[in-house]
């Protein structure tokens, strides 16, 4: 099939999709809203697999379908396409939304069953999936902003989707408007890239990328990347942007797992790693991203083992996970980063339409101090939700045993790595394998604290069938990029993941193959790590509950501070917010109520005035205004006369 | 001073004091009776220009039947002496004497300068100084051919206002509701 | 003394004639209170203006002037006719003509 009319099937399918729901939004049926959403992701998920088919077929070194649509703008040398352009990182991507896009879509039919605004709901969805698809088409940075825009703006509708909700409102706002800061960020990130380099376009700015190495701190390559690295901040929930998305688990559960775990939040790594040529040229950058990365899993994974809210302890799970991410692209390994971007998107997307699941049979409950032993209610959502928890805390063979396993691997023998950013990752995994492990334990296994007017219920099969197909995926989703090391002991299973990208990603500088010894040793270190942890968990939450109890106890100050996330949002607030405010407040009143307004009232004022001095001429007086006439006559004529 | 000349001072002195009479007069019906006089001297004014036919229309439809509806109105009125015939206010009436007296030195000042340009262009038509039967003919002939359209507008606009002035005598009165 | 201005009359004469009847009509139509004399007033004043076409029609040998004559008196007449009609509506209702009961022209 022509590659142009399955670019824009791909793209357009889920945008008629939204019109089509966007239309009828009045409409309460449901079933209806959700066949015709779900039909259009289909659709652009079929048309990905015969696109990215295709871009199989071709030699591994010309691996690019690009379409042009036609010419956005063009200012003096500011040129910009509606380009669009599938190739080894994009395949992995569209795949990747369209499938478990299409798979949420499927199980949002079951879990917004109830919902008065099912029809909106679809259709902001649809959106999010044309938005994002833009944003990983785009052939540009511009065209990639506009998808970026795009998905920030559903995001911001779906967190505040039931907006009755004061503080479901609020949620949506606070994602939006610290989304905002990363994007001016990314503004000016272009801004730099384009004055240094003259255009926006990926292929051409990873082509000169190579002549620029530089090392300053303030040069504009390091400045760009720096710029833009923090526009993924925003949109990733990074280091010092993240606070927004623990919050945005005030929208629909599966909108947590479609954009605020699976996609959108992943935009930022796509970014990094789409122009990896460029970010590999500034190491200074590389180095900030590396730290912000590490940290961030560590930080986020302190904050998931306080929390009582089972989406809440998933969403710290997903900032801690994205710090990976980073800390992979920090280190040079982009592959890395890409394999762990997709193996978290199954994984992640899985435990959170499984807590979906969790709530849907709970009503609506979602402390899970009031869960526990919904094993024997939940079978399915239980035994799926085990493969995640299983691939999440990277044990052999599931899922993230491979991508986590690999980024750790990097970090520490990547020139641009270094022990102690190992160490970070290792100790992020152990806390990742502890707070799961809770997670676990309090939902399904010990006894029963579920309130007695509850009866927790399996959900239907809408809801359990994309739960067993993310769950196969969890599974199976990180054998296509086995280590080596691992490969050659079972037949020489090659890594089918990094020959795929190998074209697109630039080898990092100074690199040395890894020793097998070393390798080994890592993975063991790691898995033991976290298999202790989760050990410990087990006991702590399962055999005996009063341990964690009095440990919290030992140690109040902290757990309390680590409980109440080390305070940073009331910190922003403090410092940021407040002062903000405040001047706002004061140049509303000086400035405006007391000069701007004031000024336009004189001037009404002095209209009027002017008019009352006037009026005593209009007597009326049909005879007066005749006279008016004769004297204009007068005045008319002896101008003549006189000239 | 020939006879022409002195027709035309008398006839001015005539059509002027009659004029003036028209709005002196307190008493509505002498005003119109003063206009009748003017509308007569202008006639005659006609005459010594040559323009018989207008003369006569001037006779007929003015002297004649405008006059006429004038004089039934106030007839039907029953119109006595007004009290107070003139406009109130001293500084207005100032204001409009002045302003009629400057316009009318400001005419004539005009008229004077100008027509020593126009002197020069008169000339006689022959039509316009025979007995009167040729310049009627003409008249006749371009009426209907060249002013044929300005002819027929006016036959509609004569029909309308018909219609409207019966339409506005019948009303109540008053222009506004109060 | 110069008799000529007295002996040879002109279209100078007749233009001047013209112009005071048209003054005193524009006085009437400013000074006077009572409708109908105002009516007349602009009958006065429209009569000058026939009589100035006249006068250049005469002098300039032109006929046009004579139907610019005839158009104005049929205007003059349809004017008087809708203007009594508007005295005879508002005599109706004041039982005076004044030109007073004009006054609604403000703001």
């Amino acid at each position: 099939m022509n590659h142009s009319l399955l670019m824009a099937l791909l793209i357009l399918s889920p945008f008629v999709g939204f019109l089509i729901n966007g239309f009828r939004y009045k409409k309460h049926s449901a079933n209806l809203a959700g066949v015709i959403a779900t039909t259009a992701i289909a659709i652009s998920f079929i048309s990905a697999i015969l696109l990215v088919i295709d871009v199989v077929a071709m030699p591994s070194e010309a691996r690019k379908i690009a379409v042009t649509f036609f010419e956005w703008m063009a200012v003096d040398k500011f040129k910009i396409n509606a380009g669009f352009v599938v190739d080894q990182i994009s395949s992995i991507m569209i795949l990747v939304i369209t499938g478990v896009g299409t798979l949420i879509h499927l199980f949002s039919i079951g879990y917004m069953h109830h919902d008065k605004g099912a029809a909106k709901y679809f259709a902001y969805l649809n959106l999010f999936i044309f938005n994002m698809l833009l944003l990983v088409l785009g052939d540009s940075l511009l065209v990639m902003f506009v998808g970026w825009e795009g998905v920030g703006l559903c995001s911001y509708l779906l967190i505040g989707f039931w907006f009755t909700d004061k503080e479901k409102a609020a949620a949506g706002m606070k994602a939006f408007i610290t989304n905002r800061v990363g994007d001016a960020a990314f503004l000016l990130g272009m801004f730099v890239l384009f004055m240094t380099f003259g255009t926006l376009n990926f292929s051409e700015l990873n082509a000169l990328a190579p002549t620029v190495a530089e090392a300053s701190w303030l040069g504009a390559v390091t400045l760009g990347t720096l710029f833009l690295f923090i526009g993924a901040t925003g949109k990733s929930a990074q280091i010092p942007l993240y606070v927004w998305l623990p919050d945005a688990m005030a929208g629909p559960t599966p909108v947590s797992a479609l954009i605020h775990a699976a996609t959108m939040v992943t935009a930022g790594v796509y970014m990094i790693v789409r122009l990896n040529p460029l970010f590999i040229m500034a190491p200074n950058t590389m180095m900030v991203i590396a730290i912000i990365g590490a940290a961030t899993a560590v930080f986020a994974a302190t904050i998931g083992m306080t929390q009582w809210d089972i989406k809440k302890v998933l969403a710290y799970s997903t900032v801690s996970q994205l710090g990976y991410m980073f800390l992979a692209c920090g280190v040079g390994a982009f592959g890395a980063a890409m394999f762990h971007l997709m193996t978290h998107a199954f994984f992640k997307a899985l435990m959170f339409l499984g807590s979906g699941s969790v709530i849907h049979a709970m009503h609506e409950e979602q402390d899970i101090r009031k869960m526990g032993g919904l094993k024997k209610y939940l079978p399915i959502t239980h035994v799926t939700f085990l493969l995640g928890w299983l691939a999440i805390i990277g044990v052999p063979p599931f899922a993230g045993f491979f991508s986590k396993d690999e980024i750790l691997a990097y970090a520490f023998n990547s020139p641009l790595g270094s022990p102690v950013l190992w160490v970070c990752g290792a100790l992020g995994a152990t806390l990742t394998a502890f707070y799961m492990t809770r997670l676990m334990a309090l939902t399904f296994w010990g006894k029963s604290r579920v309130p007695s007017h509850v009866h927790p219920h399996e959900s239907p099969a809408l809801m359990t069938i994309p739960l067993i197909v993310l769950a196969v995926l969890s599974v199976v989703g990180g054998w296509i990029g086995i280590p080596h090391v691992i490969g050659e002991h079972l037949g020489h299973i090659p890594n089918v993941w990094e020959h795929w990208l190998h074209p697109v990603i630039s080898p990092i500088p100074g690199w040395q193959a890894i020793d097998a010894t070393t390798e080994w040793t890592l993975m063991g270190v790691s898995v033991g790590l976290a298999t202790i942890s989760a050990v410990v968990a087990y006991q702590f939450y399962v055999k005996s509950p009063e341990t964690p109890k009095k440990i919290a106890e030992s140690i109040k100050p902290v757990y309390n501070f680590v409980y109440n996330k080390y305070f940073v949002d009331e910190a922003y607030f403090g410092a940021i917010i407040n002062p903000l405010v405040n001047l706002s407040r004061s140049t509303w009143y000086y400035v405006d109520v007391n000069f701007i307004d004031k000024m336009t009232y004189w001037a009404g004022d002095l209209m009027r005035g002017m008019g009352s001095m006037v009026r005593s001429t209009q007597t009326g007086n049909m005879q007066q205004y005749a006279m008016y006439i004769g004297i204009g006559v007068v005045v008319a004529l002896s101008f003549v006369i006189m000239r | 001073m020939t006879a022409d000349a002195f027709l035309f001072w008398f006839l001015a002195i005539v059509t002027l004091v009659s004029g003036l009479s028209v709005i002196l007069m307190s008493n509505p019906i002498y005003s119109a009776l003063c206009l009748a006089m003017t509308m007569v001297g202008i006639s005659a004014l006609f005459v010594t220009l040559n323009a018989y036919f207008i003369a006569g229309v001037q006779l007929i439809v003015y002297a004649g039947a405008v006059m006429v509806l004038f004089v039934m109105v106030i007839m039907l009125f029953d119109l006595k002496k007004d009290l107070q015939a003139f406009t109130r206010g001293r500084f207005t009436g100032a204001v409009k004497i002045a302003s009629v007296g400057l316009l009318a030195g400001l005419v004539v000042g005009a008229i004077a300068m100008s027509v020593g340009l126009l002197n020069e262009k008169t000339t006689d038509n022959p039509v316009l100084v025979g007995t009167g039967m040729e310049s009627t003919k003409a008249l006749g002939n371009i009426l209907f051919s060249k002013y044929i359209l300005g002819f027929e507008a006016l036959g509609i606009l004569l029909l309308v206002i018909a219609v409207g002035a019966v339409a506005l005598a019948r009303s109540k009165g008053g222009t506004h509701e109060h | 003394m110069n008799t000529e201005i007295f002996s040879n009359i002109g279209l100078t004469h007749y233009l001047v004639l013209a112009a005071l009847l048209f003054v005193t009509g524009m006085a009437g139509v400013l000074l006077r209170r009572n409708v109908i004399v105002l009516l007349m007033s602009i009958e006065l004043m429209l009569n000058s203006v026939n009589l100035t076409f006249v006068a250049f029609s005469k002098f300039l040998g032109i006929l046009d002037g004579h139907i610019m004559v005839f158009f104005v008196m049929t205007i003059a007449a349809a004017e008087a006719a809708v203007g009594l009609a508007l005295a005879v509506s508002i005599f109706k209702r004041f039982n005076e003509v004044n030109i007073r009961f004009f006054e609604h022209l403000k703001g």
